[in-house]
């Protein structure tokens, strides 16, 4: 089934007939495999298509969505979508974006392997497998694999509104993950990894496998230690679901609504001296990367915090309306279903200079935090409470001194922040609530909890 | 939703190159959501979705492909997109199909589709004022409301062919206090499994204050303190941790994998015989309830354990005939474009014989967790963690000043022998459970329950 999404948004602009209106739609192609104990477990493969109307009156907005692109089904959310906006309240903010110029934001390029349609299922099969094997085989203690997995999509994203706003893009996605089981005697620890790209030729299985295993290995054999005030490095992974936290509290519309730790903290001492944090749309080889937002805005880099000041924040249309100032090209979606919402787009610190053995080794006694658990009910960003599960391993000076388990790692967010004093040039980008850089980072002082 | 004649060319075709089994899930769903956020109704939004699934099963293998276009081609597309890759050509069909009955409806006494979008928004709009009525702390309130019909088909060549109207509506209360530099949130979120009479159930307007009073408390919390104590769960919100310490790792997907902490453990006793907890599908008007599961099988009640002793699981199809028993009705999918995965429902803690003014007054130095953020587990350790969003610290018996930023973490089977008693004042929280990458509604329920030692993290 092939049909012209650009020329679906174009047709549902014209039937709007003088209305404000927004189309967005997409056509993605997806396909699944799992591997289980050496065999394939399942297989998944779909071509899910729909659209997303929002129409503007009066500075109101509603929303409709559908995955029926005939006439029929597209005027029914039509109307919808008006009789919608009847009900939300009026807000000067509101409205659709400006027309492009000419042909519309400039690409980025890199976002299709053109290589990707023509891998058969079969080889995506063989993949997971073959990380399923490589994963049980990197040591006896390694009891199972409860899952490896390969997924990939190709997704047509269009966009055109009342205003001649009209374009489309496409970008393949490709990732694989692991999920490894150790045991040792009485203990079992469990190591997840996983790996991204544009297309399977991007994905890594043997270095997959040898992480997700590792990841179980390191921390057998793990004990609680006594609850102390220490040090604490954040491996890459779990950097990045800190940032996770911190990237959704960094928004104008978090700020605005009083939603955010960060609000009226503009142009204030936020983090340490040396800290910069850049959230930026166009980044190469980025997983967040697009030459247009949600909304249709063109996607750009946004300084966050440099040298520790917090310099701006990442806006969609309405908060930057109601901040008097222009979107930062932040606009979000969570597929055709959703209407947009400010998110970062590939949100990271800026290395510090130090080398990573540096980092580790910079405390004679610091908590390598490998895992933590709990994230979303542990961390709180509008009152900036940290305080969630973590596994690790004790760090002296630098060497893997004794797994660590079942502790809880605390600290305020702004502490925190304020007390890192190195990130590593260990970069790698993962996937939590729009793309996050996540890097060694070496925090001064945080409370663990144990015994 | 699918003529019987479609039924049937769809699952031939799906087993045309072999195959074990195969099954069409056919769904459709309608749903409104509201959202009300800083004084305003920002959010009003209609969904229209329809789709099916074909899945076909051939030994220990699953192929699945979906379609969110319903024509009998499209159907046949997938049907042949699903057993792409097998090879032993067979004619399969016309299938005996049997209709299985829902083994409950949840009344709907008003459709929220007959309910004009004002009044929706009017709830929501009261829940604003009312929980900026609590106090001058509060500065900010969201109000969500959200109601969906979902109806399903399922068939397979097996046999099973059952269908189900599930309808669901739910109201969500978010409150953020200030003062001075300290913040504070609340949250309330009834849902139930019916129709827009929930807001005469719960009205929004004590569910708004409710919220609104927990944020306002928590703007005089403490830092909790770091270490092991003995810890009281409030009725309702507290059945997170049996959700997170037994549930997950009673879901049969794990235990066939040897991914749990409890496989190959039934008969062994975990706790004490306050203890017993089910997971019932087939609570009328619960949030997580439903006629059949997503396979179309019947929902029912399952004892996971009974006066302490482990001697259930649940299970969808494919871990039932792995484990050799019939499945539970725990097979729950998102979508049409997700292959069933088992899920808990609604998951009960029972009640027991204590009093919950003397479970805290025999506590010394404790925490009293009234209400939690969500939790984690890892199945295969049995470790989970959890946030309280609103705690209190326990001194010489009775409930002290409110604490911020803890986390109770721990061990599931640890924590079910840790449960020294079981008070007799039940309730029941409502929730959004995620697993595989796939959300569910569920409810989690208990009475007060006194655990005799739990690791607390804080910052105090």
């Amino acid at each position: 089934v092939t049909v012209d999404l650009l020329e679906l948004a174009g047709g549902i602009v014209e039937r709007a007939r003088g209305d404000e209106v927004e189309a967005f739609l997409t056509h993605e192609r997806e396909f699944q495999v799992k591997s289980f104990e050496g065999e394939v477990e399942s297989l998944s493969a779909a071509e899910p298509r729909g659209a997303g109307i929002r129409v503007f009156k009066d500075g109101r907005v509603g929303f409709a969505y559908t995955s029926d692109l005939s006439e029929g089904g597209l005027d029914s959310i039509l109307e919808l979508a008006r009789a919608n906006a009847a009900h939300a309240t009026a807000d000067e903010a509101v409205g659709v974006a400006e027309g492009w110029d000419g042909s519309g934001p400039e690409e980025v390029p890199g976002l299709v392997d053109e290589a990707q349609p023509s891998v058969s299922p079969d080889d995506k099969a063989s993949f997971a497998v073959e990380l399923d094997s490589l994963t049980r085989a990197v040591d006896p203690r390694i009891r199972t694999v409860e899952e490896a997995v390969y997924a990939d999509s190709d997704t047509q994203i269009a966009i055109a509104t009342s205003t001649g706003i009209k374009g489309s893009y496409r970008r393949t996605d490709a990732w694989c993950y692991a999920i490894a089981i150790a045991t040792d005697g009485d203990d079992t620890q469990i190591g997840f990894d996983f790996d991204l790209g544009r297309g399977i030729a991007e994905l890594d299985a043997a270095a997959l496998a040898e992480s997700a295993a590792h990841r179980a290995l390191s921390v057998l054999g793990a004990s609680k230690i006594a609850s102390a005030r220490m040090p604490v490095v954040l491996d890459p992974y779990t950097a990045g679901q800190f940032l996770g936290v911190i990237g959704g509290a960094l928004t104008g519309e978090a700020v605005q609504k009083g939603k955010s730790l960060f609000a009226g903290k503009e142009g204030q001492k936020v983090a340490a001296d040396k800290l910069s944090l850049v959230d930026d749309g166009r980044a190469l080889g980025a997983p967040g990367s697009a030459p247009w937002d949600a909304e249709g805005v063109a996607t750009r880099r946004t300084e966050v915090i440099r040298e520790g000041t917090l310099t701006g924040f990442l806006y969609d249309l309405t908060s930057a309306r109601r901040a008097r100032t222009g979107s930062t090209g932040n606009a979000s979606r969570a597929g055709f279903k959703s209407a947009p919402y400010p998110a970062p787009s590939n949100l990271a610190f800026e290395p510090t200079g130090e080398t990573l053995q540096d980092i580790r080794s910079r405390a004679d006694r610091a908590l390598l935090v490998r895992d933590l658990h709990g994230v979303h009910s542990g961390a709180n960003p509008i009152s900036g409470d940290f305080s969630v599960g973590a596994t690790g391993i004790l760090l002296e000076r630098g060497d893997e001194a004794q797994p660590v388990k079942e502790v809880t790692v605390a600290a305020p967010m702004l502490d925190i922040l304020a007390r890192i004093e190195a990130v590593g040039d260990d970069r790698r980008w993962l996937p939590f609530g729009g793309s996050l850089g996540g890097a060694t980072t070496f925090v001064a002082e945080m409370t663990v909890g144990g015994l | 939703m699918l003529d019987e004649a479609a039924i049937q060319s769809v699952l031939s075709e799906a087993l045309r190159k072999g195959g074990d089994l195969a099954e069409v899930f056919v769904e459709s769903r309608q749903s409104t959501a509201l959202k009300l956020e800083d004084r305003r109704i920002e959010d009003v939004a209609s969904g229209r979705d329809a789709g099916a699934g074909i899945r076909v099963i051939s030994g220990e293998r699953s192929s699945y492909a979906y379609t969110n276009v319903l024509t009998e081609k499209a159907l046949l597309e997938a049907a042949e997109a699903a057993r792409a890759g097998m090879d032993s050509p067979s004619e399969k069909g016309p299938f005996d199909l049997r209709r299985t009955e829902p083994s409950i409806v949840n009344p709907v006494v008003t459709p929220p589709d007959e309910v004009p979008t004002s009044d929706k928004a009017e709830a929501l709009v009261t829940a604003d004022e009312v929980a900026r009525g609590e106090g001058a702390e509060v500065r900010q309130v969201v109000a969500s409301y959200a109601d969906t019909r979902q109806r399903v088909l399922i068939a397979s060549s097996d046999g099973r062919m059952a269908e189900d109207e599930r309808n669901r509506v739910r109201l969500a209360v978010r409150v953020v206090a200030g003062r001075a530099g300290e913040i504070g949130t609340g949250f309330d979120a009834p849902g139930h499994s019916g129709g827009f009479e929930l807001l005469q159930k719960r009205p929004p307007a004590e569910v708004a204050a409710k919220a609104a009073r927990r944020a306002v408390i928590m703007l005089d919390a403490e830092p909790a303190p770091a270490g092991e104590f003995p810890v009281v769960l409030a009725p309702g919100w507290g059945g997170v941790l049996i959700h997170e310490a037994c549930g997950h790792g009673l879901e049969a997907d794990t235990l066939v994998k040897e991914a749990s902490v409890y496989a190959n453990r039934r008969g062994e006793r975990f706790g004490s015989e306050a203890v017993t907890i089910v997971d019932d599908s087939a609570d009328v008007g619960a949030w997580g309830s439903f006629g059949v599961d997503d396979e179309g099988t019947p929902a029912q009640r399952t004892v996971l354990f009974e006066e302490g002793v482990l001697v259930g699981h649940m299970s969808d199809l494919r871990a039932a005939k792995k484990i050799g028993s019939p499945p539970t009705g725990n097979g729950r999918r998102q979508s049409y474009a997700h292959l069933p995965v088992v899920r808990m429902s609604n998951t009960y803690l029972l009640p027991g014989p204590d009093d919950r003014d003397e479970i805290i007054g025999s506590i010394k130095r404790g925490i009293y967790a009234a209400n939690f953020a969500g939790g984690e587990v890892n199945p295969a350790t049995g470790n989970f963690v959890f946030g309280i969003s609103e705690g209190y610290l326990i001194e010489n018996g009775a409930i002290a000043h409110p604490i911020r930023g803890a986390t109770l973490i721990g061990n599931g089977p640890q924590v079910l022998g840790a449960i020294d008693a079981v008070g007799s004042d039940w309730d029941r929280s409502e929730g959004v459970c995620g697993k595989d990458g796939q959300s569910a509604p569920v409810t989690n329920g208990m009475a007060t329950v006194l655990l005799r030692r739990m690791t607390v993290g804080g910052t105090g």
